[in-house]
């Protein structure tokens, strides 16, 4: 069992670095904790960065998780390879570039690129970002899955992750106590659907509701209020198409033996409890 | 003086119309019905909106006082500022179902009733829609003159002012932040109707429907800097406004300090909501001479 503890962070290859950059911390309110020729580090919570964008294709994305030991990333890269997954541990300079100590790296079964890192950096600082959004940290994602079974049991059979809900046969799935850390959304292709960052209070997400609708950035879901984790939820897209949200008040599971999934249907009414409508092909039919 | 804020009266053109709107889009009860008069039930009380057309229809807001000597006492008041009233003939007070009424007209020309023992329903609201309103929650009236409109309000009716924004004065009278907004304005008349609903989920349940529905949704959903209430507010069958609110302070209210706030959208939303009332956006301000509008102007 592999044995994740945290979303880590994101790598998203850009063609217009100076355009994202731009996007990530006037619009979406991060923290530029670091910048290199070729990169540029995004901080979002103590942590010393959880959103990287680099000079590379778009198509490359990379979302990383952390793990408690190196015994852990050891036997990860074990039981990976045992189950035919192409792993490859991450050279010293790679391990740089990513703020961490160790990683490994492999594709999951629908060929999205993870990492399990271990000893990421934390920061000294604590976040402040460019505008006043609220975030209060990094926390999850969604995956694009081509089968969302053999995806789901690979998370949770594989790996340590939990069935929290399903809407449809997208499986929001826990590593912890938060409501859910991946959220998986079938559709025909790889890569990371979309980016969660959380912000303190609902009066957040409406205030950035009107922020960004009025510097025209595409709305593509919510306001709303999610029935599944009772989070009040905005996405929008950021560049190169990617699907940015914040949220706030995410259910907490606390009791493991006694939480029981539930089914949601695969239609707005199951994504958004107040009636707002999804555009975002992967949350319609 | 007041006991509460007890109905609105508004003239209708077209019954019909208005009548569909209060039911289809509020989701309000409707209880009386005939040629000329249409009413509707928002919470225990008999009727909390009236639509009349006809030659008996008058736009008013209607305010609840204990005894008849109240009414006696404020048309006493009034004259000393100089305005004359009238009491309700038995006619008025049956279309209204009341025990006893008087009827003034501000400085301004916004008809104002205060009423003596109207009807309550034996029987609980049952909404036409699941709007989740759970009464009427306040009106907000232009005027042409804020000072002078305030002091019928607070030296005759007995409200206070809880807060300002620019000029606007939300005025107190119950546990309620305001149940009153006088707003300036270059005419008279009910700017909005606004109805308690449960809460934030009801609220934007409401504003999704309102979209499906394709009524102009012209503030909000917001947040008020002054009371914190959650707002929505939108066009309604005739040129008056309707609104959504939740949630909100309430109670402590000798204890509460009048805070000024910004005029125009500033201080009318927390959240940064478009809006699209020309009252809001201070378009009818600047006919008022005050000496805060030249600073204002200034900057």
């Amino acid at each position: 069992m592999i044995k994740l503890t945290d979303v880590c962070y994101v790598r998203l290859g850009t063609a217009d670095l100076d355009g994202a950059a731009q996007f990530a911390t006037e619009y979406l309110g991060l923290e530029i904790s670091h910048r290199s020729k070729n990169a540029i580090y995004l901080k979002s919570d103590q942590r010393e960065h959880t959103l990287c964008y680099f000079a590379g294709s778009p198509a490359e994305q990379t979302a990383a998780f952390e793990v408690a030991e190196r015994a852990d990333l050891e036997a990860a890269a074990a039981e990976l390879d045992r189950l035919g997954h192409d792993v490859r541990l991450g050279s010293v300079q790679e391990a740089e570039l990513r703020q961490v100590r160790s990683f490994i790296s492999f594709k999951d079964p629908t060929g999205n690129t993870i990492e399990l890192v271990w000893r990421p950096a934390y920061g000294n600082r604590r976040y402040h970002g460019e505008r006043d959004a609220g975030i209060t940290g990094f926390s999850h994602i969604g995956l694009c899955t081509t089968d969302a079974a053999r995806d789901e049991a690979f998370w949770t059979k594989v790996c340590n992750a939990r069935v929290s809900d399903r809407i449809g046969d997208a499986a929001l799935l826990r590593i912890d106590e938060v409501h859910h850390t991946i959220a998986l959304f079938p559709t025909n292709r790889s890569g990371i659907q979309h980016i969660n960052h959380q912000v303190a209070t609902g009066d957040d997400v409406m205030r950035s509701f009107n922020f960004l609708s009025e510097r025209q950035v595409p709305m593509v879901f919510g306001p709303g209020r999610h029935p599944t984790s009772s989070a009040r939820f905005l996405y929008f897209e950021g560049p190169d198409g990617m699907v940015f949200e914040y949220s706030s008040g995410v259910r907490e599971i606390a009791d493991e033996l006694l939480y029981r999934e539930r089914q949601f249907p695969f239609e707005p009414k199951g994504f958004c409890e107040w009636g707002a409508k999804p555009q975002i092909k992967e949350f319609r039919n | 003086m007041l006991e509460q804020l007890r109905y609105v009266r508004l003239v209708a053109d077209d019954l019909r119309r208005t009548a569909d709107f209060a039911q289809r889009v509020l989701g309000l009860e409707p209880i009386d019905r005939d040629q000329e008069l249409a009413t509707f039930r928002s919470d225990y009380r008999d009727y909390t909106l009236a639509f009349a057309t006809g030659a008996r229809a008058v736009q008013s807001v209607g305010l609840e006082v204990r005894y008849p000597g109240d009414l006696d006492a404020a048309l006493e008041k009034l004259r000393g500022l100089g305005i004359s009233g009238g009491r309700g003939a038995p006619e008025d007070c049956a279309l209204r179902k009341v025990k006893d009424m008087v009827w003034f007209g501000d400085f301004s020309g916004n008809r104002v009733e205060l009423v003596v023992r109207p009807l309550n329903s034996g029987w609980r609201y049952f909404a036409s829609r699941d709007a989740g309103i759970k009464g009427l929650a306040g009106v907000m009236v232009r005027s042409l003159d804020i000072e002078k409109d305030l002091s019928i309000w607070t030296d005759v009716l007995g409200a206070h002012v809880s807060d300002w924004a620019g000029d606007a004065a939300y005025l107190r009278f119950d546990d309620a932040h305001h149940r009153i907004v006088l707003f300036p304005a270059s005419r008279p008349g009910i700017l909005s109707v606004e109805y308690d609903v449960e809460d934030l989920n009801l609220l934007m349940r409401n504003y999704y429907v309102l979209r499906d529905l394709q009524i102009p949704v012209l503030h909000g959903p917001g947040r008020r800097p002054t009371s914190e209430q959650l707002f929505l507010t939108f066009s309604g069958p005739t040129d008056v406004l309707f609104g959504f609110v939740a949630a909100g302070t309430t109670g402590n209210a000798e204890r509460r300090r009048p805070r000024q706030f910004p005029a125009g959208p500033a201080g009318l939303c927390g959240w940064g909501s478009e809006c699209k009332i020309a009252e809001f956006n201070n378009h009818a301000r600047r006919r008022q001479s005050h000496e805060r509008s030249e600073r204002e102007s200034l900057t």
